[in-house]
């Protein structure tokens, strides 16, 4: 059963991968390079305003510019955490948990644009842009079958739909349209909000997902596939609309908050505030904060310990095994392991790997790290000292070229490379693009790159993330997420006055144990309460929070 | 080694017991904390008298304190026992002890008793759980224990002379110094170079350092506890250049033969095991109070030197570069003094660094919880249920040690975030209640009090091993099975048997107070750990250019703690691997760290 799922899986995917690279873009794919391309665009934007945003740039001198002055501040980003969050926030990975599940409706013989199509939902209402509004029923079965793993949200729905704490909300976002956004979106509108909504990624969208939706009446304006210029006229669409001004943002990535920023700068007047999934978007967050160019309260809601823990740690063990299962079918027992990287991601690696009797080797740069490697019983070493010997080499860095072609060159035959780490840059892939090398595509994903001497070095994913190219995402991940959202936009709407000036927040602690506390019934987890003496005795109210902020976890 | 150790502590023992009769002086201090703890945990009136005892000045009523104290010293308790209380109790009353001292001095020249109640609720009141948890057992408290176990052969107390009243020399001539006997000498330099074996950092720090001398001219007056790994620090700071003074931060924990050894070593030491209240107060005068010589630098921990020289002397902070202050206890005193705007020197928190936290919590508990149940119990862990009270750092160590052995672990939490990571982690999660007639052994690490009550004790089933790795002694109601209806039965030292009258047993360790202080030893490893970071803090404060620190209370650049690691992993012959100009560049980094940002979670 599972095995036959997971075959259609794979070559579900390898479609829709193959698309892609016919395409040619080999990283279109990762969200952070699109978000890099509409932060390149919207350069051209903010220069030449008044023009259509086009392909081919204008001004491309002043846009690389601006291109690479970007980048460096992007990797000037202090946090591993961060950096890796940034190259995969989760509901940027949702892209794939879609590309292997859902596009079975999406029959790609219609080229039709949706722009052009005119579409009307079963309740006559035509202000939404999807690719056929006719695929309601498929993505409504999507948005069930989500529904049942994000109990974390179906409850608070429960909880808080008699008191309506988002009535009157108008909100306008823009994240992947999945189903697991979906359960999302519709939670809002049942606690009281109006939403719209449109696609922060041009290739994540769910077709059938965002038809269910748009039959529901929630105003949708997304398709798999658009040009970049789709991309900012559906954010446009979004937001200029007559009668009807937003008063919340839900973003990921920022690019509803900038073209907002810069078009309808009048629209933040009513705005009560700003949340922000994303590294990439936060960080755009405090540059304008820093600038003083922020002019309404912000919620960083990437940096809450639940969802850091689940993003790195939890999701990277299981998807790590899943992901060179998927690929290679390698068994784990004996093996020899090294991984680059004693990080949140490393530490989950490690951990499951460990657990399947492999020999873990660690590198690390970090030197409190590499004690704690060395505390959990792995041996610290540098990668040059075990190249020769290791069958399974994973980067969890953040860096770049951490595995050179020296060190490829020297490893064994059929050992595995894999990067679990940031973008593209960890595995010099580029240097093995040499005329001497064969490389030999056996699956998706999968290339064998053939040395002279007949060697072969199986490279996962070209060097791209395994557990975003070859394995999916948890919805219970996904929900922890969204539930964040979900309480961070009622919080910022039911804030009193002057609780949030105009600055970019973390989420309170508090809200941050009520996400985790929705999520413990899925475990049958009985959390135990305080009495009231042992709260006095221990200075806390019965209801939390419990710890002080600076706490590790 | 750890065979060693047991092989000492049996001879101990032995030693011990032969002359209980006859050594009433020596056993009457050695009494005194167990019934001061007791008399804490009743909060009956002897609290009052212990802390008036407790004053340096008034020395009648220290004697009555003491009188009524080895009065009421429990005659139930034979020497094996008291051997492990004395090991015990010092520490585990680390946090309290001090507590009382510390309303004892406040009490001396200005404030008064009321400020020992209001002490002590702040105290409870702080909010961290690594706080509360550090404060009952400072990992440098805990040093008292590995002491105890390896190192009291030599200590034969039939020398009933107080050393204050001896006039004793070191092979130099030089007299400057005041220990038990400087004749230990010999065994003490044993102790220190065994202790020199474990701390591989410090030693590495000696030879890198050696050359340049960065704490040449200072003059660094500490007060710690005196054990063979504080030795190795002390010689450490002293190949570095610097002067040292150095009195006792308790007034148990001293190993007489390596003060001894320091004396011979040139070093001024003024601590001796069992000191008075008064004579504790004495050693810290006469190492401050000397002339030509004013110190530079204080090293404290639990910050009684501090607020001494604070007291009596605070003209000497106008020389005073920095203090270094390691326990929870002390840095409290130091924030609070902080804030108050009274702090006129800099001040280094050495206890909050991400090193010495994850040792003292997370790795250290994750050993010691099978050793002390091992050593007390002969528990087989294979298939046992165990439910594990908070999963905080030091649950998380106790569950990931219990479920590497094979037992099935429980967890309750209050905390739904940590409670999250247990539910990821693989434990299920559950009230207390819900269980509790099931298990075979309840473990307590919350910080909380009265985690487990007389009620669910009623409920336990027969052999049920219940015990404390969390906070204090408050943990457990232990009070509440101290009723007429139950027998107790003690049948190990550190081992009671609670008979319910249906002949139901509870097996109660440690009497509820810390397991792995009462029960357990602390590795050299970890006390390197902290003892490295005490030494390059004050490298850091002593060096600081002008104005890079202000009057606060500082934590430890990240860079210092990261050196700190890195010195730590020649001994797993860890190779650490380094960034290339390229990849620094790449990462914003600089190539020697510091690596990560300060809010980084690790």
């Amino acid at each position: 059963m599972s095995d036959v799922s997971g075959e259609a899986k794979l070559e579900v995917k390898q479609a829709s991968k193959e698309v892609k690279e016919s395409e040619n873009v080999a990283e279109k794919y990762s969200a952070m390079t699109v978000s890099k391309n509409s932060e390149m665009n919207m350069a051209e934007l903010s220069s030449a305003f008044s023009a259509v945003p086009a392909h081919k740039p204008v001004k491309k001198v002043r846009s690389q510019i601006q291109f690479v002055e970007d980048k460096q501040e992007f990797s000037r980003f202090p946090t591993k955490a961060g950096r890796r969050s940034l190259s995969r926030s989760i509901s940027q990975s949702s892209t794939d948990s879609y590309g292997s599940a859902a596009s079975y409706t999406d029959s790609s013989d219609d080229e039709t644009s949706p722009r052009d199509k005119t579409q009307v939902n079963s309740k006559g209402s035509s202000d939404f842009c999807v690719k056929s509004i006719k695929q309601a029923e498929f993505g409504r079965r999507e948005i069930e079958i989500a529904e049942q793993d994000m109990s974390a949200l179906i409850s608070l729905r429960k909880r808080a739909q008699s008191e309506k704490p988002l009535a009157g909300a108008k909100i306008v976002g823009c994240t992947h349209i999945t189903a697991q956004t979906a359960v999302l979106i519709e939670t809002l509108a049942a606690l009281g909000a109006q939403c719209r909504w449109t696609a922060c990624n041009i290739y994540s969208t769910q077709n059938e997902v965002a038809a269910a939706l748009s039959e529901t009446g929630v105003a949708v304006f997304a398709w798999k596939g658009e040009s970049e210029d789709d991309f900012w006229w559906c954010i446009d669409r979004c937001v200029n609309t007559e009668g009807w001004q937003p008063n919340m943002i839900l973003d990921d990535g920022g690019d509803l908050t900038h073209w907002v920023y810069k078009k309808y700068p009048n629209v933040f007047k009513k705005i009560r505030g700003i949340v922000e999934e994303s590294v990439t978007g936060v960080h755009r967050l405090y540059q304008l904060s820093k600038a003083g160019k922020l002019s309404v309260p912000a919620m960083n809601v990437n940096d809450s310990v639940t969802k850091q823990k689940f993003d790195n740690l939890y999701c990277c063990r299981e998807s790590i095994l899943d992901g060179l299962k998927r690929t290679t079918d390698v068994m784990f027992g004996g093996k020899q392991v090294v991984v680059c990287g004693y990080g949140e991601v490393g530490k989950g690696c490690c951990a499951a790997l460990k657990a399947l009797g492999s020999v873990v080797c660690i590198t690390e740069i970090d030197p409190i790290c590499a004690l704690q490697a060395c505390m959990d019983g792995f041996r610290v070493v540098k990668l040059n000292e075990v190249i020769r010997q290791v069958d399974v080499i994973i980067t969890c860095t953040g860096n770049k070229n951490v595995v050179t072609r020296d060190q490829l060159d020297r490893m064994k035959n059929g050992s595995i490379v894999c990067n679990m780490g940031h973008s593209n840059t960890e595995i010099d892939v580029a240097s093995l693009r040499t005329p001497e090398l064969t490389w030999e595509r056996v699956r998706s994903q999968v290339d064998h790159v053939i040395w002279p001497d007949g060697k072969r070095v199986i490279l996962l994913a070209e060097g791209r993330l395994l557990n975003l190219s070859c394995s999916t995402v948890p919805t219970f991940v996904l929900s922890i997420t969204a539930t964040t959202q979900a309480l961070a936009l009622i919080e910022l709407y039911n804030a009193p006055e002057g609780r949030y000036k105009q600055d970019v927040y973390l989420l309170p602690k508090k809200m941050d144990e009520y996400v985790a506390s929705l999520h413990l019934t899925t475990f049958d987890a009985h959390l135990t309460e305080l009495s009231d003496d042992q709260a006095k005795y221990l200075g806390l109210n019965k209801n939390g929070p419990f710890k002080p902020n600076y706490y590790r976890y």
